[in-house]
């Protein structure tokens, strides 16, 4: 696997065009086909993936056309989840929270078909995109299982059984999104670090995992203890100030670099991106570093995601040049 | 014995019947219509909420925070010397709040909350309790650009939300409730938290509530006891058995606020299960000086969860009360 220093990517998800939300509702209304809604999805991911060829970003996501919430794409799938009912996480952002009622576990693959359709449209890598058992644990209510921690190491083995089936489709980069991880940090740190050693346990595939929101300080140097390649975190939310954080002890896992507020309106441009790299390099090794947005960037237009996307490839592209002279 | 509710309450109903206040936030936002035609909105939810806890039996009531972004953003924003920063996570919840930033002096302006409350106590079959975001929580979720000193941070902000409890008080609450339970997670932090609270209270004609929830109060008891409130709130969900357990360290010499019904998970209660707490509170508490409630705020269930949970806070109360007659 090789890549560029200072690899672009992003998180996972992009904003759906409008026909595609209409769409959406117009099936939950059965006033359309699901046919017609996959063939929209399907065309939608190929759009984003040559629009991120376009960008040149050098590892791709499929965009996530196909999924609602992160939580409730897995637990409609598997066993043992219904959905409770629509519950707000901020302002006037709800989602569909599940809740647990049964034993769960995965009856089929749940992202593989997808993956093998994003991958097929390009040479690039595309990720693999899964959202981590602690997650959804956390959002979803448990009303069957005793303790948190039998739900979780279930969960954890589920998503292990999709890891295996993606990197047989070729997978070789695993994202397992966690962030909820730090919801209960002195409680139950232990038990998402044991959850991730299941998850990717066995795996020759480079493997991230997503982390944003919350107090990561609470978490850290523990969180250098989760069993992946990458940490990808939110740093330009909060103008970098994790990078004090980062200072001592080292950062020891490959960094995805959040460069990007995802929940601003306003295009970075490409000098500020590149400050933001360059104050990282003080930090954190050349060598660790991956550039991407701070989080999915579903909430944002189209337009600001590919004015976003553009300075971020932009201003990665200036640090790269001043590191080769 | 009496049914009460902590706080929020499920702004939307649930699918298929459109959620009004979420889509009126998303026509202001596209400046579809105006901030008056939103607040008009509000009132309207306000006022189904209103009746709603009172048709499913509760006696007294809030106003459901319908008009509240988060706990924090609320109040903040009616007091100088705060700017509104990022997302954080709520607790140990899947709800997120935006962070206030002391930037300059704190203080109380102008009345707040006191005209939503009007409104409810205008439009409301029964007594309305008046909901405030305690000093202590308020400063402890921000962060402290100013003052540089959780105690001076603190003071100052119990000093300008004592205006607004004054304000309530004035307006005709005859109870108000103030929430703490940022106590929990600052612990080491009680002679501060004590001394804010005598602050917070001075010369406030009402009766006083003060909620600590999202955890026990081991370690705290029966020091609050000392507090210059007439009804301490705690919640036996999150505190599980050791808020029972305190209990008999020391008689109980306040009013109880009994959070018996799990507000943060579907999982539903039986009516039975409330009546023997009820039952087994009178050990401590005379049934006369027992508000039985939800653990927190409704507003992390759907909202047909959370009918449900009031009518079987009812149901639980009505049997606990033919039993003890």
């Amino acid at each position: 696997m090789t890549s560029p220093i200072l690899a672009t990517t992003t998180v996972g998800s992009f904003p759906k065009p409008p026909h595609l939300l209409d769409a959406r509702r117009k099936v939950a209304r059965k006033q359309m086909d699901p046919a017609e809604l996959h063939r929209l999805e399907r065309a939608a991911t190929e759009d984003w993936i040559r629009k991120q060829e376009e960008l040149d970003l050098d590892i791709l996501v499929d965009g996530e056309m196909y999924r609602g919430d992160m939580v409730a794409f897995f637990a409609d799938q598997m066993d043992g989840f219904q959905i409770a009912g629509m519950v707000r996480s901020y302002g006037n952002r709800y989602y569909p929270k599940p809740a647990v009622v049964a034993p769960v576990g995965r009856r089929a693959p749940l992202t593989v078909d997808w993956y093998k359709f994003a991958q097929g449209l390009t040479s690039r890598p595309v990720k693999g995109m899964l959202t981590g058992p602690y997650t959804i644990a956390e959002w979803s209510f448990n009303e069957y299982y005793p303790t948190r921690r039998e739900l979780v190491l279930e969960l954890a083995r589920a998503i292990h059984d999709e890891a295996v089936d993606l990197e047989r489709a070729g997978a070789t980069y695993i994202q397992i999104d966690e962030p909820a991880i730090h919801t209960r940090p002195d409680e139950d740190f232990d038990l998402a670090v044991e959850a991730m050693e299941i998850v990717t346990r066995g795996l020759r595939a480079y493997t991230v995992t997503h982390v944003c929101y919350g107090e990561v300080p609470r978490i850290y140097p523990a969180m250098l203890r989760l069993a992946v390649n990458q940490i990808d975190l939110a740093l330009k939310n909060d103008d970098y100030a994790l990078l004090e954080t980062f200072k001592s002890p080292p950062f020891t896992k490959d960094i995805g670099l959040g460069v990007l507020d995802a929940h601003s309106h306003r295009a970075e441009s490409p000098e500020e991106v590149a400050d933001g790299i360059r104050r990282t390099l003080k930090v954190i090794p050349l060598p660790q570093i991956y550039v991407s947005p701070d989080c999915g960037l579903k909430t944002r237009t189209t337009e600001e995601t590919m004015a976003k996307l553009k300075s971020m490839v932009e201003g990665t592209r200036i640090v790269r040049k001043e590191l080769a002279s | 014995m009496q049914t009460t509710v902590v706080g929020s309450y499920p702004k939307i109903p649930d699918p298929p019947a459109p959620g009004r206040w979420r889509s009126s936030v998303e026509k202001l936002q596209r400046g579809e219509i105006s901030a008056a035609d939103l607040r008009r909105v509000e009132e309207e939810v306000t006022d189904e909420v209103l009746r709603e806890q009172a048709e499913l039996g509760i006696e007294v009531v809030t106003d459901g925070q319908i008009r509240w972004e988060d706990g924090f953003t609320y109040f903040a924003r009616g007091l100088t010397g705060f700017t509104i920063n990022g997302l954080q996570r709520y607790f140990d919840t899947n709800v997120y709040y935006r962070q206030p930033v002391a930037t300059g002096e704190v203080t109380w302006q102008a009345p707040i909350s006191v005209q939503d409350y009007a409104f409810a106590a205008a439009h409301s079959a029964r007594p309305v309790k008046p909901v405030v975001t305690g000093p202590f929580t308020l400063a402890v979720m921000s962060r402290d650009d100013h003052y540089r000193n959780l105690d001076r941070f603190v003071m100052a902000l119990a000093r300008a939300l004592n205006q607004e409890l004054r304000a309530l008080a004035e307006a005709g609450a005859s109870i108000i409730q103030v929430d703490e339970p940022g106590l929990l997670v600052r612990r080491d932090q009680w002679p501060l938290f004590q001394r804010a609270t005598e602050a917070l209270w001075d010369g406030v004609r009402a009766r006083r509530a003060l909620y600590l929830y999202f955890g026990h109060i081991d370690g705290l008891y029966p020091a609050v006891l000392d507090l210059p409130v007439d009804v301490l709130g705690l919640d036996f969900v999150a505190g599980q058995q050791r808020n029972w357990e305190i209990l008999r360290r020391a008689p109980f010499t306040k009013e109880l606020g009994l959070g018996v019904l799990d507000a943060r998970n579907t999982r539903m209660e039986t009516p039975e299960e409330v009546a023997a707490a009820c039952r087994r509170a009178a050990d401590f508490v005379t049934p006369s000086k027992l508000h039985v409630s939800p653990s927190a705020g409704l507003e992390f269930l759907p909202r047909r969860v959370a009918r449900k949970k009031l009518e079987t806070l009812a149901a639980g109360v009505r049997r606990a009360k033919e039993g003890a007659a």
